[in-house]
């Protein structure tokens, strides 16, 4: 590890402005492929922390930076999305940071469904109602978690099952044994409970809201 | 012969006179006086707040304060509320309960803000506390409605059901029948973040019905505005009300109706909801609005003139949550009609279109703060800004103890001079003395945290984001501000230097929260290494931070001061930098 000294209380030294250090999620991005720095602004780095002892190691920052073309990368990733003068984003949507701006996650769904559908879901796992996928909330009964599948990807009640099963089994829980039996229920449009298998798959697509798997206790 | 007066007061007496001190801030000011008033005191003490769920364990605080009645926690970090923190970090309020359900039966009131609450939780929590009265999920999640009926149906003496902001797995909106018929104790009932899927309204206009005392009731989405005069007539003694969805047909029976349940309200000083709002329905409300305080709009997608009219309407404002539809123009009708104002907060109706397609600007906020001398809490998210503006209002509000700007075009800078807006936040630094609570935005150099590290001496929670040169910035802060309780920065160039400079300082902290800055991996295990009363968790969701050389910098990092050591429930992606444990999770 690293001697580095603990500096408490000492006054920093004015420092270098390290110009260009332009700190964007493109930029950190781009780092996670390298790995790390760039070469350029490890000099700056070292510029302005000059009086930062390193105890041997001087890094290895050097390993991950050897790449020709990095300052190019630098300049097309550096987008005009951040610069400093307000109008030149005129012509480009804004980057869609995460977290930013920071809006709780409720508060965008307002707008997104003016019929009032979903209210505030959990939309922290991917809600794509948008056609191309049909999350459903399925719940087992003895079990905490509530999961969702995209319907969409199945193309029978086959499918589906197998898919569910796997899905919980590890959740399953010790109390019970192998020859305990399982209903796949759903719920419909209606808001009534059935037991999945009695219409064409394709029906129960369009019209299954939530899914439920309970002990067949016959 | 002092000495001897001092310990002559029974101890009953002590504990009567220590029963009229409840800040927590007094009562832990009294614990430390003498041994004997500390030991009188934790037997006396009824109420909890724990700021940080991992900064204590619950079987110390247990064994502190025996017999509690009344617990706070919170859980995740602020920046969970904006996607910064994974799924699965933490905040786990099970623990808490299995431990209380056993040390604490007489129980009466839980709040919980940001935690991870399991339908198991609200089951514990229904069987184990016979005496229960308050249940708060502040922006809680991992429950269903079935842990909801399990509290209606369990919980005897139920006196306030709040579940604002939280994120509820809606299965069924039968829930509402397990409150018997026998319970009339509900003073509150908060369950406006439920989906849309029906609530069940007739159990709903029972239960208010049967609950005399009832005097807050914010409804979901799924009631729609027909449904509002029943209830509302159900519950003439409603202080504060959050309608559902407020859209239907225009039917003018409806409206009439609706007019005509407003108006028996006459304790309603409180408004909310108003999902999906149709304009002609706003009316109705008319006959609340000279006696509203408190009014939040934040969900209706209304624009002008409705919004000033509704607002001109409301002399006795205090509290103000509305969409940017406001504009510059309703926010001057705002500062001249409402005198009173002391909460503002201005939200945006499209946060990630790049031009703005609303007229509001530096102009609304400085209206504002000319026209209301009482206004103490903004936050005001925007597209420009000018330092000048900044100055003025700093100059017009001293008062101000909560201020939160969002500039929504990150390194934003003064749109008439183009300079950074170090000088306009360091107008309001200076000029309020009393803040609190500040939230930064647009371009900022280190400047700005010099000033604040001036000036900011009352400051407790700072938000920082694409702000700042170097390091210098960081240490202006951890070295100036006194009061700091609360750190939370991302995507600035803040590195190592700063942190280990001002190590110390994070003790006397409840936390710091950095991601995307430039703290290298090695400088997190050098404070873990120093500071055993620190817990540091770095996070990393792509692979673990000792796989890269160490001086390379960590995604996000997350430092709190605990007496309770390393959390065991950290998931896979929280690495803890602990002195004994090493690098693990």
């Amino acid at each position: 590890m690293p001697n580095m000294e603990l500096q408490l209380g000492l006054a920093l030294p004015t420092p270098n402005m390290i110009k260009g250090f332009d700190l964007n999620n493109h930029r950190l991005d781009h780092l996670k492929q390298r790995g790390c720095f760039s070469n350029k602004s490890k000099r700056s780095f070292e510029q302005a922390f000059g009086n930062f002892k390193q105890d041997g190691k001087t890094k290895t920052l050097l390993l991950w930076s050897g790449q020709p073309n990095e300052e190019e990368d630098h300049k097309d990733q550096k987008k005009t999305t951040f610069s400093t003068i307000d109008d030149s984003n005129d012509d480009e949507e804004v980057e869609q940071v995460v977290g930013w701006p920071p809006i709780k996650t409720w508060r965008k769904k307002i707008f997104n469904q003016p019929n009032g559908v979903g209210g505030i879901e959990n939309n922290r796992v991917a809600d794509k109602e948008n056609g191309r996928s049909i999350y459903v909330k399925v719940k087992m009964e003895g079990v905490a978690i509530t999961r969702k599948v995209d319907i969409r990807l199945y193309l029978s009640y086959q499918t589906l099952s197998n898919s569910l099963i796997t899905m919980f089994s590890k959740d399953k829980k010790c109390g019970d044994d192998d020859s305990t039996r399982y209903i796949l229920t759903y719920q419909d449009k209606e808001g009534d409970w059935l037991i999945a298998g009695d219409i064409p798959w394709q029906s129960f697509m369009r019209c299954v809201q939530r899914l439920k798997i309970i002990r067949n206790r016959d | 012969m002092r000495k001897k007066i001092m310990y002559s007061f029974p101890d009953e007496v002590l504990e009567h006179v220590f029963s009229f001190i409840q800040s927590d801030k007094d009562r832990n000011a009294v614990s430390v006086v003498c041994k004997s008033w500390c030991e009188i005191e934790r037997w006396c003490r009824r109420k909890v707040f724990i700021g940080n769920c991992y900064a204590v364990s619950p079987r110390m605080v247990i064994k502190r304060f025996p017999e509690v009645r009344s617990i706070e926690l919170k859980g995740k970090p602020h920046f969970a509320d904006f996607n910064l923190v994974p799924d699965g970090w933490g905040g786990y309020v099970l623990p808490w309960i299995v431990e209380m359900a056993g040390a604490y039966p007489w129980l009466e009131e839980i709040r919980l803000k940001r935690m991870v609450v399991t339908d198991e939780s609200l089951e514990l929590i229904a069987k184990s506390f016979k005496n229960f009265k308050v249940l708060v999920l502040f922006s809680c999640e991992g429950f269903s409605t079935d842990g909801l009926a399990a509290i209606a149906a369990g919980c005897k003496n139920l006196r306030e059901l709040d579940l604002r902001e939280s994120e509820v797995d809606d299965l069924s909106g039968h829930w509402l029948r397990h409150f018997p018929e026998t319970c009339t104790s509900l003073l509150s009932l908060n369950i406006s973040c439920l989906g849309s899927d029906e609530v069940s309204v007739s159990a709903l206009e029972r239960l208010v019905g049967r609950c005399p005392n009832l005097k807050s009731l914010r409804l979901n989405r799924g009631v729609t505005v027909d449904k509002i005069a029943n209830i509302l007539h159900r519950a003439p003694q409603l202080v504060d009300f959050g309608t559902g969805s407020y859209s239907a047909e225009l039917r003018p029976d409806v409206l009439l109706n609706l007019a005509g349940a407003f108006s028996c309200c006459k304790e309603l000083k409180s408004l909310s909801g108003f999902w999906d709002v149709v304009p002609a329905y706003l009316p109705a409300l008319y006959s609340v609005c000279s006696r509203l305080t408190s009014l939040n709009l934040s969900y209706a997608t209304i624009q002008n003139p409705e919004i000033i009219k509704l607002v001109s309407n409301c002399p006795n404002l205090q509290r103000l949550l509305v969409l940017d539809y406001i504009e510059d123009s309703g926010l001057e009708a705002l500062a001249s009609s409402c005198k009173d104002l002391q909460e503002l907060r201005v939200f945006p109706s499209d946060p990630f279109g790049a031009e703005p397609h609303v007229s509001l600007t530096e102009q609304g906020l400085v209206a504002v703060s000319l026209g209301c001398p009482k206004l103490q809490s903004v936050l005001y998210f925007c597209r420009r800004m000018t330092n000048a503006a900044l100055v003025t209002i700093a100059q017009n509000s001293p008062n101000f103890t909560r201020f939160r700007l969002c500039i929504i075009e990150p390194k934003t800078a003064d749109y008439l001079t183009l300079e950074p807006l170090d000088v306009g936040f360091g107008a309001i630094v200076e000029h309020c003395k009393d803040l609190r609570r500040l939230s930064l935005s647009g371009l900022l150099t280190d400047r700005v945290f010099e000033y604040i590290g001036t000036y900011a001496k009352k400051l407790e929670m700072l938000s920082v984001a694409f702000a700042g040169d170097s390091d210098l910035g960081l240490h202006h802060v951890l070295s100036g501000c006194e009061s700091l309780r609360k750190l939370e920065i991302r995507d600035c160039p803040f590195g190592d230097k700063a942190l280990l400079a001002n190590a110390a300082k994070l003790e006397t902290m409840r936390s710091l929260w950095m991601s995307s800055c430039t703290v290298s991996f090695g400088a997190c295990k050098l404070i873990g290494l120093k500071m055993p009363r620190l817990n540091v968790e770095v996070i990393d969701e792509t692979e673990p931070p000792d796989s890269r050389p160490e001086s390379c910098p960590v995604e996000k990092l997350y430092i709190y001061r605990s007496v309770s050591g390393p959390r065991f429930d950290m998931p896979p992606f929280v690495w803890t930098m602990d002195e004994e444990r090493k690098v693990m999770h």
